[in-house]
């Protein structure tokens, strides 16, 4: 399915010059042309990602734009999932990480080796301790004498050293070391993190090593991409905070890719509402993002970004994720309460569009008394890809895959077919994961097709699923309609109100009114369906919410009334991920670390250190130190954004306190992106 | 340009390849457009590779007769086995004055992956054979002497693989893959007791008898 929207292009002349924003999501490659000065967006696309080659995709919405002059363009900026979805997916490659000086007995003990993010790891002695000093010996012997030991079991090297953004004497020799004596990609934890969180380090510089070829094979197919087009500027990568870096630099440092997409969307909602301050909710297919937009900025975690089991010490969008989107799966609950998600399934409509014997089935199941017409009905399973060969599948897998082979099937047959009682007996959950079967279902996308707001698939179908779903339980369609959108707006107004309050709430359909909930999810309760007799409450959101999405309308509407704010849904929004990815600013943040000299005895600060990535200077007085810190780190930041292509960045200076006597410079320049000429 | 890097550095590296290992022999012409198709990329990277590979002696363009793998031939063979015998040798004699711990652990760890490779698998053995010069280049502590060192073990890459064939077919008259073992040891030896005019020696005679070997494939007879 491509979706192709031109507009009118000037011819060039005089123009700004003309910028491409693209966006590589799991299922979409979205595209957007835009006039850089004007902020005029003058074209978009969308087309499927190619995950065999993306950059098959990337052409295709290249071409989608019908781009009249490549030589306009003066930058391409691009925001991926690959690095979270290879993660979630476990593709990215394999990793040796190498520990130094951390306790191996206490890593155990505490359960964090699960944390590191590659099942390869190997403790060796050395290390620091927090005032920077060598902790014990480096085992250089013991590391290389490993790295000869995993030659052709791994494809790249991660080195965390403890301590190590205090002092990276360690990792920097491990890395000298290593490197003459193997050709492996070598990553070490400072580089990557100056926070002293020792596991986060170790994990960060693992799935980084771990995506570099993942990302450096993505930038190649990109560039190849543009230059297939003819099309020669400058190419930026976006961050999970959603600020810009040189595809150079993203080819090395791929882990500060994690969240760039739902963080790109924030800032393309942002940019395209012309709001400095909003919440921004992305409604997708499978999930519903949350971010928010301060000060024309989206605020980011103080505390490192999660990805999928993983806690690293990147720098993220602050982010909240739901199951709830336009495919999820609408079903009830044994005490027969409606629950929408977290399952992803095909749309119903979706699924009698391919397959039309299936709309036939639901309008003749519709038809049908409502004691045999029941919901498990309305679940269909379909086959998605012939198995590939070199699985080996259960006997229940072979039986349906040849069942299905005949087209989708009810879930109630399948049943009969495999001649098991209940779902908990069907050994099938590998083809499921695996995306071999498939299932279908009532879902929000189905309801939208009976209300008309989306047209693409079988609305019949889905009117007669939707009969079926309401018959069962005595009601009409369109009184269980409001029940679903009013169990979607409570399940919104809950993320909402958590992720804006960090409190906890218990969650969606937990609380009875009968029980005693307690204040606050009573107060919550209260305020979304106004059922008390004396004291009604209600919530206000300070910020007008941004819509993001195609189903975001329909979802979103009811929200923003019971938040008493307003909706707003910027032109283009379906392609604000794309959009987002040109209207990030390049930053480049650097930090150095101050931090006493103890004597010997460790009881007395005989001066100060102040400690960037690679050196390190000797000061008596903590003044001068922090001065020099000041200097150097400002320089650098500079620097460094120049190089990455920032147009006279404006460089900001942050200090905090961090532990005994320690002090951390952080100098961010930031800047907009250079356009090629 | 900053923007063809990428795909500039993937060719050079794709075309060195090739011409070290003598798929493109020594003489050929060179078909950008081919070379170009084969990448899957543009004909830009192929040609700034090119030219980058030029600059190293690698590859010849002239304005008319278009673009030639550079030959291999006895004068340059002198020319640069003259240049590496005193560089090698004065790596080896600083190596001895200058190499720290960690530069030991280096080569030590080199030697032990030697005596574990597959004696049958000269490629390996070559490539950590190249790795033992470049840690000794290293351990000399002299930047422009490494970067020096490394630019002519790239010129004699092809000399290796010319002389790899007639290898095979006699094991080794001179035994030099094999034979390296134990000069490499007794050289991490002369390094870590600091004799430099033992290491210096040592790495004389280790690298004559590899050009010595290529002479007599070169010029047979000779």
């Amino acid at each position: 399915m491509e979706s192709d929207s031109s507009f009118s292009q000037p011819d060039g002349s005089g123009a700004g010059g003309l910028v491409l924003g693209i966006d590589t999501g799991g299922t979409y490659t979205d595209g957007v042309l835009m006039e850089y000065e004007s902020r005029r967006v003058l074209a978009t696309h969308k087309s499927l990602t190619t995950k065999r080659d993306f950059s098959i995709g990337i052409e295709q919405v290249i071409d989608g734009i019908h781009i009249e002059d490549p030589a306009a363009i003066r930058m391409v900026s691009i925001s991926t999932t690959l690095a979270t979805n290879a993660i979630a997916e476990g593709k990215g490659k394999r990793v040796a990480l190498f520990l130094v000086g951390y306790d191996p007995e206490l890593l155990a003990n505490f359960q964090m080796e699960r944390r590191f993010a590659t099942p390869q790891f190997y403790y060796f002695q050395g290390g620091h301790d927090l005032y920077g000093r060598e902790k014990a010996e480096l085992d250089l012997p013991g590391i290389l004498a490993q790295v000869s030991k995993i030659r052709g079991q791994t494809d790249a090297i991660a080195v965390s050293s403890y301590f190590s953004p205090l002092n990276p004497d360690h990792e920097n020799r491990a890395y000298k070391a290593i490197a003459r004596v193997c050709d492996l990609p070598i990553v070490l934890g400072h580089q990557l993190s100056t926070k002293l969180g020792s596991v986060e380090r170790a994990t960060t510089a693992a799935l980084n090593a771990s995506l570099l070829a993942v990302l450096k094979d993505f930038v190649i197919a990109v560039r190849r991409a543009m230059e297939r087009r003819h099309i020669s500027a400058p190419l930026m990568v976006v961050r999970g905070d959603g600020t810009l870096m040189s595809d150079e630099f993203a080819a090395r440092t791929p882990v500060e890719t994690i969240h760039s997409g739902p963080a790109a969307s924030a800032i393309g909602g942002r940019f395209l509402s012309g709001l400095d301050n909003a919440l921004v909710v992305d409604v997708g297919g499978t999930t519903t993002d949350l971010a928010l937009v301060l000060g024309g900025q989206v605020t980011v975690t103080t505390e490192g970004a999660t990805v999928g089991e993983y806690k690293t010490s990147v720098q993220a969008a602050n982010l909240l994720s739901i199951a709830l989107g336009g495919d999820s799966h609408i079903t009830y609950t044994r005490e027969g309460q409606i629950t929408v998600g977290p399952e992803r399934v095909l749309p119903l409509a979706h699924l009698a569009a391919d397959h039309p014997e299936v709309g036939k089935r639901l309008k003749a199941l519709a038809r049908r008394q409502w004691a045999q017409a029941t919901p498990e009905w309305l679940e269909y399973w379909y086959l998605v890809r012939e198995p590939p060969p070199g699985l080996a599948p259960t006997p229940h897998e072979e039986a349906l895959v040849a069942l299905l082979r005949g087209g989708p099937q009810p879930f109630p047959e399948i049943l009969k077919a495999l001649r098991v009682l209940h779902s908990g007996q069907l050994e099938v959950r590998e083809f499921l994961r695996q995306e071999i079967v498939g299932k279908a279902g009532l879902t929000p996308t189905d309801l939208m097709h009976i209300a008309g707001t989306f047209s693409c698939w079988d609305a019949e179908a889905a009117g007669a699923a939707l009969d079926v779903f309401a018959h069962n339980r005595w009601h009409e369609p369109p009184e269980v309609t409001a029940q679903i959108w009013g169990r979607i707006t409570e399940m919104a107004l809950h993320a909402i109100v958590t992720f804006l309050t960090g409190k906890r709430l218990p969650p969606p359909g937990a609380v009875e009114v009968d029980r005693d909930p307690g204040f606050g999810p009573w107060f919550f309760y209260n305020s979304v369906y106004h059922g008390h007799r004396d004291l009604d409450s209600e919530l206000h959101l300070r910020h007008p919410i941004i819509g993001i999405g195609a189903p975001a309308g329909l979802f979103l509407g009811s929200v923003a009334g019971a938040l008493h704010t307003e909706l707003i849904l910027p032109d283009h929004f379906e392609v604000a991920n794309a959009v987002g990815a040109i209207a990030g600013t390049v930053m480049v943040t650097e930090e150095i670390l101050v931090y006493p000299r103890m004597n010997e005895a460790g009881l007395e600060v005989i001066g100060y250190y102040s400690q960037t990535g690679e050196e390190r200077c000797e000061f008596d007085e903590v003044g001068q130190a922090l001065a020099h810190a000041r200097a150097v780190s400002q320089q650098r930041a500079l620097g460094g954004a120049l190089r990455s292509g920032a147009d006279n960045p404006q460089v900001v200076l942050e200090e905090t306190v961090d532990g005994l006597d320690t002090y951390r410079i952080r100098a961010k320049a930031m800047g907009k992106p250079r356009l090629a000429r | 340009m900053e923007i063809q890097r990428v795909d500039t550095q993937r060719a050079y590296e794709l075309i060195l390849e090739k011409i070290t290992t003598l798929e493109l022999a020594p003489g050929a012409p060179i078909n950008e457009q081919q070379l170009a198709a084969g990448f899957n990329t543009g004909l830009t990277p192929v040609q700034e590779a090119l030219r980058l590979l030029e600059h190293e002696h690698l590859v010849r363009i002239t304005p008319r007769h278009g673009v030639y793998v550079a030959d291999v031939n006895l004068p340059d063979l002198e020319q640069i086995s003259t240049l590496r015998l005193a560089l090698e040798s004065l790596a080896a004699s600083l190596a001895a004055q200058h190499a720290t711990a960690d530069d030991l652990a280096v080569l030590d760890a080199l030697r032990q992956q030697q005596m574990a490779a597959d004696p049958a698998d000269p490629r390996a053995l070559f490539d950590i054979d190249q790795k033992f010069h470049q840690a000794i280049a290293a351990a000399a502590h002299n930047k422009y002497l490494a970067e020096t060192l490394d630019h002519f073990f790239g010129l004699s890459l092809r000399f290796w693989y010319l002389v790899l064939p007639a290898s095979r077919e006699a094991p080794s008259p001179l035994g030099f893959l094999p034979g390296s073992v134990e000069k490499h040891l007794a050289l991490v030896d002369a390094i870590r007791s600091h004799d430099a005019g033992a290491a210096e020696s040592i790495m004389h005679a280790h690298v004559e008898s590899f050009y010595n070997e290529v002479r007599l494939v070169l010029a047979p007879g000779k």
